[in-house]
């Protein structure tokens, strides 16, 4: 007998069967969201020196990296007029918004926390011609925590022991200035 | 007599023109994938506004030596070995090497002595910056217009499996899979919903590995719980 047919209708059956495994979770918690490709800037031209600082003070004060998550949109207040060609583009109080990009918890060895902001938007000023990311650390104990493990390595295990203090965390006061900058001639 | 000179001759300057050959080939290759490796490498830069000098050197000698020092802390120079290149198959696979070596790259410019504490920071606290670039080059990637689900996929066909992490320098590989798909979930869910890369067969197997990890997540997201989940 022949088992050619069948042997070949086997692997037909196998290949039907055969299929790719779905993020059901990603189906279903995303389907009925309209998600737009995020924007990125596919020509640049960075010629032009022009450059205005734009400085921002937070609406309601940040006590720690703790408190605030990733993804999360923060509240700031323009400090001071942004001024170009005698123009204002900008005036003082007005609104602007940054996005909590990445949170660095503190560490051992005095390592500080510190917290990555981007996608800026201040007023009618164009995102992309912003600043892409400013970095808000907390205080670094590290700089007098490394020598003194270093002193203490020859008496173990005191040395050791340095390695429990942790660094600062991230504050942002509402009377603290953050600088950023709009370069008005970039594409 | 004089026949054997003239074949011995004969052989000598075929096999030195073969060889040179093979040298010219080798030379073309490493000119043709330096010449990718910068393209790429400059794009994420520019398309970042990374105001910061940063150079990428391709090393053919294949592995990093263990002993060496990082030179993206050192030097700001990228060094994209021939056994981390020999696994990239598109260019947003390129570009997720490239970006975690960035990442690295440019924190080790702020701080007090031009970054050298930073960079000091970083070698004692591998895991906690191994965690941070992983999520930077996703931020980098999408700037610069690649698919983060790429920086997935090359890190599912390269990164080992540790057995524990308690006591090593570096996360589970599971671990980080798992904070690099919800980082992408919560800041660029576009690209998990629009995957170009779900029929892909490693993208596939960090599915099929990743199930509880991915639970836990869901879970997270029905609860709207804003707590660090400690993957496994």
């Amino acid at each position: 007998m022949n088992k050619t047919p069948y042997v070949l209708l086997f692997f037909l059956m196998c290949g039907c069967c055969a299929f790719a495994i779905q993020d059901d979770f990603v189906n279903t918690s995303l389907a009925d969201k309209n998600l737009e490709c995020p924007y990125y800037q596919e020509k640049y031209n960075y010629n032009d020196t022009t450059l205005i600082p734009v400085k921002l003070a937070i609406k309601n004060k940040v006590k720690s990296e703790n408190d605030i998550y990733e993804g999360q949109e923060l509240e700031f207040s323009v400090v001071e007029n942004v001024v170009y060609n005698n123009k204002i583009l900008v005036r003082s109080g007005t609104l602007a918004t940054a996005r909590v990009e990445t949170i660095i918890a503190n560490g051992m060895n005095g390592i500080p926390a510190s917290v990555i902001l981007g996608d800026f938007k201040v007023g009618g000023l164009e995102s992309r011609k912003l600043t892409m990311e400013y970095e808000k650390y907390g205080v670094d104990l590290s700089l007098f925590v490394f020598p003194l493990k270093w002193l203490l390595t020859p008496l173990p295990p005191t040395g050791s022991l340095t390695n429990f203090i942790k660094g600062g965390h991230v504050k942002f006061k509402e009377n603290e200035e953050i600088l950023i900058y709009y370069h008005p001639n970039w594409l | 007599m004089k026949i054997r000179k003239v074949l011995l001759c004969l052989i000598v300057i075929l096999s030195s023109i073969q060889f040179c050959a093979a040298s010219e080939i080798s030379a073309h290759k490493t000119n043709s994938v330096q010449e990718r490796i910068n393209s790429i490498a400059f794009d994420i830069l520019n398309r970042n506004k990374i105001e910061k000098r940063i150079v990428f050197v391709y090393d053919e000698a294949g592995k990093k030596n263990l002993l060496n020092t990082d030179k993206a802390l050192t030097k700001r120079e990228v060094v994209v070995y021939d056994d981390m290149y020999k696994a990239v198959e598109n260019d947003d696979e390129l570009a997720a090497m490239l970006a975690r070596e960035i990442s690295f790259a440019v924190r080790s410019f702020d701080g007090v002595c031009n970054g050298f504490l930073r960079s000091l920071q970083i070698r004692a606290a591998p895991k906690k910056y191994e965690i941070v670039a992983d999520k930077r080059a996703v931020d980098y990637m999408v700037n610069a217009g690649y698919d983060p689900v790429a920086l997935i996929i090359y890190i599912q066909k390269t990164a080992p499996q540790l057995r524990f992490d308690m006591i090593h320098a570096h996360n589970l590989t599971s671990k980080r899979l798992a904070v690099i798909y919800e980082y992408i979930y919560t800041k660029y869910p576009y690209f998990l919903k629009n995957n170009k890369y779900i029929d892909n067969k490693y993208y596939q197997n960090f599915l099929l590995t990743s199930t509880a990890n991915r639970k836990m997540l869901e879970n997270k997201i029905k609860t709207n719980s804003k707590e660090k989940l400690d993957y496994e």
